[in-house]
């Protein structure tokens, strides 16, 4: 049993900024850190200043073991777990807190700013803005200044601490940047832990069924950006491909796990010119990717297109990706189609949704080609008094009878499975088709903005002798959601239809700069990957840029960085050069002859070596070298220094 | 733990010789250094501090963290840790290279006293070096900031245990500025030498008075033949010898100064304290001196082959000292 001995307040000059550091470190957790951590920990933070201040002794270690213990436990008892960055986080606090009230020493406190870094790196884990750069350097500049002033031993001037920190990283940044612009990444992971994000939330679930859900919410969160290498597609020509559906069960449409074989693949036929296009996809936590209908070819390593033409990944994207697709807008698909392959598009569950089968029917009957009959179909959601809303009524076990006969009011979920079914009833094979239907360019940056509120439902159904073609029956109830762009319809007022209010033009503009600066950062810096580092060493002169010739590079830029920092230094700490004035009266007194005696000064010399020189010359000499050097002579006096020495010759002895 | 302690008892000894190899190997490397030094970069040493060792295995496991989330950010805030420790590294260095060492003197001391030899740390360079501190004494030495240009006197410690001369055989340069993630030092041999003095005799016999020099001393070592004039009162002076008249005229106390032909009549024999070894000799014989001294009374000091005349003041003292401090070190003589 230690005896507890009372502080003696030298942490007082340190303590405050260890914990400024800290508080930094967390302050992005908070939101996601349980409440009663952050109390604790704030708790914890009071408690050591008011024992620092006072001089009192820290608690107990017993009393510590007990808070280690139960703080460890409710952590547990929170998350259901200890590994995730939440929890991780959360461990990382209670530590904190803990040791808090045990440093006693000054050195104590490295474990303390090790924690404060690591709340850091959790937090770039977690969500990585625009403003996490910043608010990233700010913190390490707090950090290190917490550093500096413990590992000071005594009081350090505030200013001195925190530019020398502030001098440190900026020494550090350039290696920094190299290190990071250089350092081969790799996309596979070690390890897979959650992280939980607010980010990762996408509008598209894997299957569909109308009448579930009574209200889409209209989320303004990003789903990915485009920017194309050319003009950018016409609004009716921009569906985002992402999931194919084709099992009816009369309520929910699902649709089968990708499978990664070729064989399998539709016949596709491009026609026409090809989109070249970049994507930076937000992280889906899915393997989908989205790619403009339809897809030809692309860039992304382990990526696969589905039998049904769309793209999907080995792993789930759990990071911003960018890829690089080439689709064509014109394309003939399956022309050809089995009747095992018909079968599978035409399956209807046995006594579900009557009413809509007979209507089938009945509607198929009197047109007079499958063409006809389409045209009719949409003609019907058309002129009937069928409406596109984002709140439509709940519907009932007969989803698509209730809707086409009772309620007649949904958005493009209950149009794309109403008319599938209605296809399928007829005769015709018919598929559903998730993804993502327009987006808003942004004229500040060029590009597409995707929202999840542009997530949408269209169908495709199969034809002889032309194959699958997309039919969007929502263009047929409200052609202007597939026709403008939804920042058209917001500048025009149009956009009340959709329940927003027109946004003044000022804030439009607002928001569009800070996504354009979003799409920037996310494309240069967070999507930063394989295929921009081969771009840069190419641009750097290696022709087949592999992970060795990277290294090599990053070595190189290392090192030379690293000389550059040591010539600052060498030049920071030389020597004062040896002043040309000061070396010009050297060379006059080794004329002279005589040994200067210590601490002479240069007139005392003078009066001493007036046997041996001419007394003008020395007088000259001392004045020119004291002007020069002392006084505000300046170039002159130097001068004049320079041609008296010169022309010095000692005088013959007498 | 009682198990473990023995069987891990030879560590420390492993690390204090490899410790003394190396210093040895530093020494044979270097040579003997002048009086002032200045550091080259080939003799300043620098290794990783145990937190800088940490601070590595920190960074090396947010570099997988950020590999495994293949996190750009987390990547740059793992790089900007591995660059502010190259940068530490190599500041480290530079706050010792290119300083100029010089030995500043150290004042004599009683053996058993601790010899301070004073080390002047000269900052020529127009840059700050900061946190750098001695060791090597046998007391921590704590650190100092050098200001552009600026210099300080730094004090390395030596505990002496026997008269004569003491050697500060090594003393070392150290700093593990700025985040003591790397200490970086230098050792120097200057090898500078301190006087030891006896020490004092705590009981020493009383001192001889007015014995042999002329024989005909009668009662007082300070010789009040012919009145020679006033000084100031001293402590130790005799109270019959204050001139109280001039006190009750000026109010200050002065003693009465005589001169005669027998004011330095006291002399300290190592001869006349037969009963003592040499060791004890020495040390009463010190005690006379700094007494006598501090009386300001004239003293002489007898030593077989060293005679030293009668005489006071800080001269006196040094001399008969230092005589002391060295009786019987050839090399000295």
């Amino acid at each position: 049993m230690t005896r507890a001995r009372g502080t003696d307040g030298s942490l007082l000059s340190s303590l405050p900024w260890t914990l400024a550091a800290l508080a930094v470190g967390a302050l992005p957790h908070l939101p996601y850190l349980p409440i009663w951590i952050t109390a604790a920990s704030v708790g914890c933070a009071l408690w050591r200043i008011v024992i620092e201040k006072r001089r009192m002794p820290v608690p107990p270690a017993w009393f510590r073991g007990a808070l280690a213990v139960g703080g460890f436990v409710s952590v547990y008892m929170s998350y259901g777990t200890i590994s995730g960055v939440g929890p991780g986080t959360a461990l990382l606090a209670v530590m904190a807190a803990l040791k808090l009230l045990e440093v006693r020493r000054r050195r104590d406190q490295f474990v303390l700013l090790f924690i404060a870094v690591f709340l850091n790196m959790a937090a770039l884990l977690r969500e990585q803005y625009v403003w996490s750069l910043p608010f990233l350097l700010l913190s390490l500049v707090v950090t290190m200044a917490a550093w500096l002033r413990m590992a000071a031993p005594s009081e350090q001037p505030l200013r001195q601490s925190v530019t020398g920190a502030a001098r440190f990283i900026g020494y550090a940044l350039p290696l920094a940047v190299a290190m990071w612009a250089f350092f081969p990444r790799i996309a596979t992971p070690f390890w897979s832990v959650p992280i939980d994000t607010s980010s990762g939330v996408t509008g598209l679930s894997d299957t569909m069924s109308p009448g579930d859900i009574t209200s889409l919410s209209q989320s303004d969160r990003v789903a990915f950006r485009v920017r194309f290498d050319a003009e950018p597609p016409p609004p009716r020509d921009r569906y985002w491909r992402a999931i194919v559906l084709h099992r009816f069960n009369g309520r929910t449409w699902s649709g089968s796990s990708p499978v990664p074989d070729h064989r399998f693949r539709e016949r596709t036929e491009f026609l026409g010119d090809p989109i070249d296009y970049e994507i930076t996809l937000e992280p889906t936590r899915t393997q989908r990717l989205m790619s403009l209908d339809l897809p030809e070819s692309w860039d992304f390593e382990r990526t696969h297109v589905s039998r049904a033409n769309t793209l999907w990944r080995e792993l789930p994207v759990d990071q911003r990706s960018v890829y690089r697709v080439r689709s064509y807008p014109r394309f003939r698909l399956d022309a050809e189609l089995s009747d095992f392959g018909k079968s599978w598009y035409l399956g209807l569950p046995d006594g579900r949704n009557p009413e809509a089968r007979a209507l089938a029917q009945t509607m198929r009957a009197s047109a007079e080609s499958d063409r006809d009959y389409i045209g009719q179909v949409l003609r019907m959601f058309n002129v009937d008094s069928y409406h596109y809303t984002l709140q439509p009524p709940a519907l009932g076990a007969n989803p698509v009878d209730r809707f086409l006969f009772d309620t007649k009011r949904g958005f493009c979920e209950h149009y794309a499975s109403a008319f599938a079914v209605l296809m399928r009833a007829a005769g015709i094979p018919a598929r559903v088709v998730l993804g993502y239907q327009g987006g808003e360019l942004n004229p500040l940056g060029d590009y597409l903005i995707v929202r999840q509120a542009d997530a949408h439902a269209w169908t495709e159904v199969w034809l002889d002798g032309t194959g699958w073609q997309r039919v969007d029956p929502t263009a047929a109830v409200a052609p202007e959601r597939i026709e403008s762009g939804r920042s058209d319809a917001a500048l025009d007022g149009s956009g009340a239809a959709w329940g927003l209010s027109a946004p003044s033009r000022l804030a439009y503009r607002l928001g569009m700069a800070w996504d354009a600066l979003n799409a920037r950062w996310n494309e240069l810096i967070l999507a930063y990957g394989p295929e921009n580092q081969k771009r840069l060493m190419r641009w750097l002169g290696f022709e087949n840029p592999d992970w060795q010739r990277l290294l090599f590079v990053l070595l190189g830029t290392v090192a030379a960085l690293i000389t550059l920092v040591h010539v600052l230094l060498v030049l920071r700490f030389r020597p004062p050069p040896h002043d040309r004035a000061r070396r010009l009266y050297e060379r006059f007194v080794r004329r002279t002859g005589i040994e200067p005696l210590p601490a002479e000064t240069p007139l005392d010399f003078e009066r001493r070596v007036a046997d041996v020189v001419d007394p003008a010359t020395a007088a000259r000499i001392t004045r020119a070298y004291l002007d020069a050097r002392y006084g505000d002579g300046g170039e002159n006096a130097l001068d004049d220094l320079g041609r008296a020495v010169r022309t010095f010759r000692r005088r013959a002895p007498a | 733990m009682r198990l473990a302690s023995p069987t891990l008892s030879w560590l420390p000894d492993i690390r204090e010789q490899a410790g003394q190899r190396i210093r040895r190997w530093a020494r044979r490397r270097q040579g003997r250094d002048g009086l002032v030094a200045t550091l080259r970069p080939g003799r300043v040493y620098i290794l990783p501090t145990g937190v800088g060792i940490v601070f590595g295995i920190m960074a090396f496991a947010m570099l997988l963290g950020a590999m495994n989330y293949n996190n750009n950010l987390a990547f740059l805030l793992t790089f900007l840790l591995v660059g502010l420790g190259f940068v530490s590294m190599h500041c480290c260095q530079r706050n010792l290279v290119g300083l100029e060492i010089a030995f500043a003197g150290v004042e004599p001391v009683f053996a058993g006293d601790t010899a301070c030899f004073r080390i002047a740390l000269n900052n020529r360079s127009k840059n700050q070096r900061c946190q750098i501190w001695l060791t090597g004494g046998d007391k921590p030495g704590y650190a100092v900031d050098l200001p552009p240009r600026g210099s300080e006197v730094l004090v390395v410690p030596v505990v002496t245990e026997r008269r004569g001369r003491v050697r500060l055989q090594r003393f070392a340069v150290r700093t593990r500025y700025p985040f003591e993630l790397f200490r970086a030092w230098a050792w120097l041999h200057m090898e500078p030498d301190g006087l030891v003095y006896p020490t004092l005799a705590t009981r020493p016999p009383l001192p001889p008075t007015s014995v042999a020099a002329l024989g005909h001393r009668q009662h007082d070592a300070r010789g009040e033949e012919d009145f020679a004039g006033l000084r100031k009162f001293q402590r130790g002076d005799s109270p019959r010898n204050v001139a109280w008249k001039t006190y009750a005229r000026a109010g200050q106390l002065f003693s009465k100064r005589f001169s005669g032909a027998d004011t330095s009549s006291q002399w300290f024999d190592f001869e006349a304290l037969a009963g003592y070894d040499l060791e004890a000799r020495l040390s009463i014989l010190a005690r006379w001196v700094v007494d006598a001294d501090r009386r300001g009374e004239d003293y002489g000091l007898r030593l077989p082959g060293h005679e030293f005349a009668p005489a006071h003041g800080p001269a006196q003292r040094l001399n008969c000292l230092e005589a002391l401090a060295l009786f019987g070190d050839d090399a000295s003589s």
